[in-house]
């Protein structure tokens, strides 16, 4: 089976690194991480697994998958002993439809590839069994390109085919897929909030209140949201243990864009001493920098004002020798 | 006392009981369906307002709009329909409909009088009425002191405050029931969805007409039922892909039936996957109910719609295709087969019990069809992708070239189309079918070699498997 290179993509490293800092605000609501358990698909490199024993080495974690071949992949690149990590050769339906926590914490990350109505019904069954002060993190394609063609029929079909696939979410009975990024990742948020309304109406006890959300593309397109099931009465704590992160969005606004520049090491290490930048950072960047890194000097000033938002989350690729 | 001794009853209390209203029955209704009875007042009122629409054309109801807006505190209704003519003012606010009610205008759907009072009470306590037909402006108001009070049937009305730019009736609801707040406010954005949903499916017919509805400023567009159509102009062999038609008018009611093809039949791939892993969140199958206009069933697949009775299998995603419209059309709206909340269908109503013994008839040719050209889903594809998608109306603009054909012996005694769908060539008694299943992995790696495609058709990399063996076999 083929993979993508995910360890390299810079874009989705940043997302990885945000959920790291995700999982830091929640350790507010609860006395200790040990109590959590992550549940994450891993892929082949299980890098997200790496990552979270780097920082959390006192998480549970269980990854899924049903592929043989990627499940031995995975078993070569554990991260650590099996008492913290639990490889499962199965699929995540399988698991959900036993998934039992009780009293237990939990943070999951439905890292999906593609865009299927039955990913929106397992983050609806997974909502309404999860125990509160649990974490969920999904994330899904998010590509325009998929509903166009250049037959105009065809292109009819296309998006025919995406509103009668998802008409119970859309937040409009006639929405169209749009042409544009952004608000296709905005309609795709929507879609998720209709499905979280649903799965938790106000009438239960527990809520789903959104923390952050991206959109980014490594040559496709992606879109994650990452929120909180907490107990109703219990919001303005949770609200609280967020509000100050610069990258909080709990009032399920406008996706943020993550597209960072492509910067040497060199360059990166020039703008470290001024950073954090709190005003105007696009410009103070590329005034610090004194040329262009991008096509004229608004594009520029946008990349590195991703950078100055992104900058504790970028991944540095080096070469190694092994 | 002895058994024997006269005892002195006094008459018992049997006066309806105000929570009665209030309370309970508002409990017999959805949400959704309550507000749909607050639109099916502002159609009632452009019917009402007759001379001001243009019945000759195919949208009579252009011009007329109805506006809702909600929010965590408020719910309102807007229109400009007409208004509540002054002389319904004493049935119009009544709960239940008084005998001496004069006859209403033909086409209207309301019987009971009970929708608009219902639809107030499952919201919230308080509601003002504001209405202006021709020379009357005037106001409605209920406050929760009323409804607490049993012994307050008198509602105050008062001259309106505003005189609107046409006439029409706006009903704001306030005081909202902590539920109901809690709809409109937290889970806002998928109430709006799901009702957004039920007005461009219900109202499909009714938007079509001209009439614009919005729901929080945004434009609701029609969502109807099409129907396959092979026009006779494009094709001139016999055996097309057409909808059966049968239409009649009996006891009063005007009927047209129409049941066909939406789409083209589901491959077997396409049905295993189906089952494993729901794709499509909401199906365009099934049976759709209209009566003056309005859906009141929409897309059944049960026994209420024949399915699964009589000859007719039980619906399967095999049938996914297939779909149906029953039109029932009365100027007086209390021989519809409706119930009371307007959004059901009446099972013993003895019409629609004649009715489904049609609709039958007609799906039983359609899921025929499907089982017959299940193993050839594309040759099949071609025959339904060379007809048109068309509308009810298309249809029964489209059906007057047809050939009807009358239908004495059946009850009631109507007219007509059956058509005549291609049936496979024989098949023949020595083939055989091979199925077998393999790991997905496994059928894309074989797929990759054999066509340069991982996500080639599996039953096309089945064949070539067997093709190719064949080939060695016979060396």
């Amino acid at each position: 089976m083929k993979h993508p290179a995910y360890h390299l993509r810079a874009n989705k490293a940043v997302d990885r690194l945000t959920l790291v800092d995700a999982i830091r605000r929640l350790e507010k609501l609860s006395e200790d991480l040990a109590d959590y358990t992550y549940y994450g698909f891993g892929g082949p490199y299980l890098e997200d697994f790496r990552l979270l024993y780097e920082f959390f080495p006192e998480l549970e974690m269980v990854s899924f998958e049903s592929n043989a071949d990627t499940y031995k992949r995975q078993r070569f690149h554990t991260p650590c002993h099996s008492t913290r990590l639990k490889l499962k050769k199965t699929e995540f339906k399988s698991f959900l439809a036993r998934y039992a926590p009780g009293d237990e914490k939990s943070i999951f990350w439905l890292d999906y590839i593609g865009l299927e109505f039955s990913y929106f019904e397992e983050f609806m069954t997974l909502l309404g069994v999860i125990s509160p002060d649990s974490l969920v993190k999904i994330t899904l394609r998010c590509e325009p390109s998929d509903f166009l063609d250049r037959d105009e029929t065809e292109q009819k079909k296309k998006r025919e085919e995406f509103r009668a696939r998802f008409q119970a979410l859309l937040p409009s009975a006639s929405s169209e897929p749009p042409l544009q990024f952004e608000q296709f990742a905005k309609l795709i948020q929507d879609m998720l909030q209709i499905a979280a309304e649903k799965a938790l109406p106000s009438g239960l006890p527990l809520r789903f209140l959104p923390i952050s959300s991206f959109c980014y593309a490594d040559g496709v397109g992606m879109f994650t949201l990452t929120g909180v099931v907490f107990t109703r009465a219990e919001e303005e704590k949770v609200r609280h243990a967020f509000r100050s992160w610069h990258l909080a969005n709990l009032n399920w606004a406008k996706p943020k864009t993550i597209d960072v520049p492509t910067l040497s090491t060199k360059e990166r290490l020039h703008l470290q001493k001024r950073l954090p930048c709190y005003t105007n950072p696009g410009r103070t960047l590329t005034n610090a920098l004194g040329y262009l890194i991008d096509v004229d000097r608004t594009k520029t000033e946008s990349k590195l004002r991703q950078y100055s938002d992104f900058h504790r989350y970028f991944p540095y690729f080096m070469k190694a020798i092994p | 006392m002895s058994r024997t001794s006269q005892a002195q009853y006094a008459p018992v209390d049997a006066s309806p009981v105000k929570s009665f209203f209030v309370y309970m029955l508002t409990r017999d209704i959805k949400l959704e369906e309550a507000i749909l009875d607050l639109l099916d007042n502002c159609v009632d009122g452009i019917l009402r307002a007759e001379g001001k629409t243009n019945k000759t054309t195919q949208k009579p109801y252009d011009g007329f709009w109805a506006e809702i807006k909600f929010s965590r505190d408020s719910f309102s209704i807007a229109d400009n329909c007409g208004g509540i003519p002054w002389n319904l003012h004493n049935y119009a606010f009544r709960m239940g409909r008084p005998p001496d009610r004069p006859p209403d205008t033909p086409g209207t759907v309301g019987v009971y009088g009970i929708g608009m009072k219902r639809a107030i009470f499952k919201m919230g306590k308080r509601c003002l009425i504001s209405t202006q037909n021709g020379e009357h402006t005037y106001d409605v108001e209920i406050e929760p002191e009323w409804t607490a009070d049993e012994k307050a049937w008198n509602i105050p009305v008062h001259p309106g405050k505003k005189t609107m730019k046409e006439d029409g009736t706006t009903v704001v609801v306030g005081d909202l029931h902590p539920a109901i707040r809690d709809r409109f406010g937290a889970d806002g954005k998928s109430f709006k969805s799901d009702l957004e949903l039920m007005i461009s499916t219900h109202y499909a017919f009714i938007i079509d007409k001209g009439f614009q509805v919005k729901i929080n400023g945004d434009v609701i567009r029609a969502r109807a039922t099409r129907l396959i159509f092979t026009k006779s102009i494009r094709n001139q062999k016999k055996e097309v892909i057409r909808p059966f038609i049968f239409k009649t008018k009996a006891h009063g009611v005007d009927v047209f039936l129409t049941v066909g093809f939406t789409r083209p039949i589901p491959s077997q791939d396409e049905i295993a996957s189906e089952q494993e892993e729901k794709r499509y969140s909401s199906l365009d199958a099934g049976w759709t109910v209209i009566c003056n206009g309005r859906a009141v069933l929409y897309c059944d697949r049960s026994e209420l719609t024949g399915w699964g009775e009589a000859g007719v299998p039980r619906y399967h995603t095999q049938f996914i295709a297939i779909s149906g419209i029953v039109e029932f059309n009365s100027d007086d709206a209390s021989k519809l087969p409706t119930t009371t909340t307007k959004r059901g269908i009446d099972a013993s109503s003895a019409l629609y019990l004649q009715i489904k013994n049609k609709m039958r008839e007609g799906m039983r040719l359609f899921t025929d069809y499907t089982n017959k050209w299940k193993l050839r889903p594309d040759e099949s594809k071609k025959q339904i992708e060379s007809g048109d998608s068309l509308s009810l109306e298309e249809i029964k603009s489209e059906s007057k070239r047809l050939d009807f054909r009358p239908t004495k012996k059946s009850i009631p005694a109507g007219s007509q189309f059956k058509p005549e769908l291609p049936l496979p060539k024989k098949i023949d008694p020595q083939t055989r079918r091979i199925s077998f299943v393999k790991s997905k992995a496994d059928v894309e790696e074989v797929a990759q070699y054999l066509f340069e495609n991982r996500n080639a058709d599996p039953s096309a990399v089945g064949d070539r498997c067997f093709t190719l063996i064949q080939k060695e076999a016979q060396k």
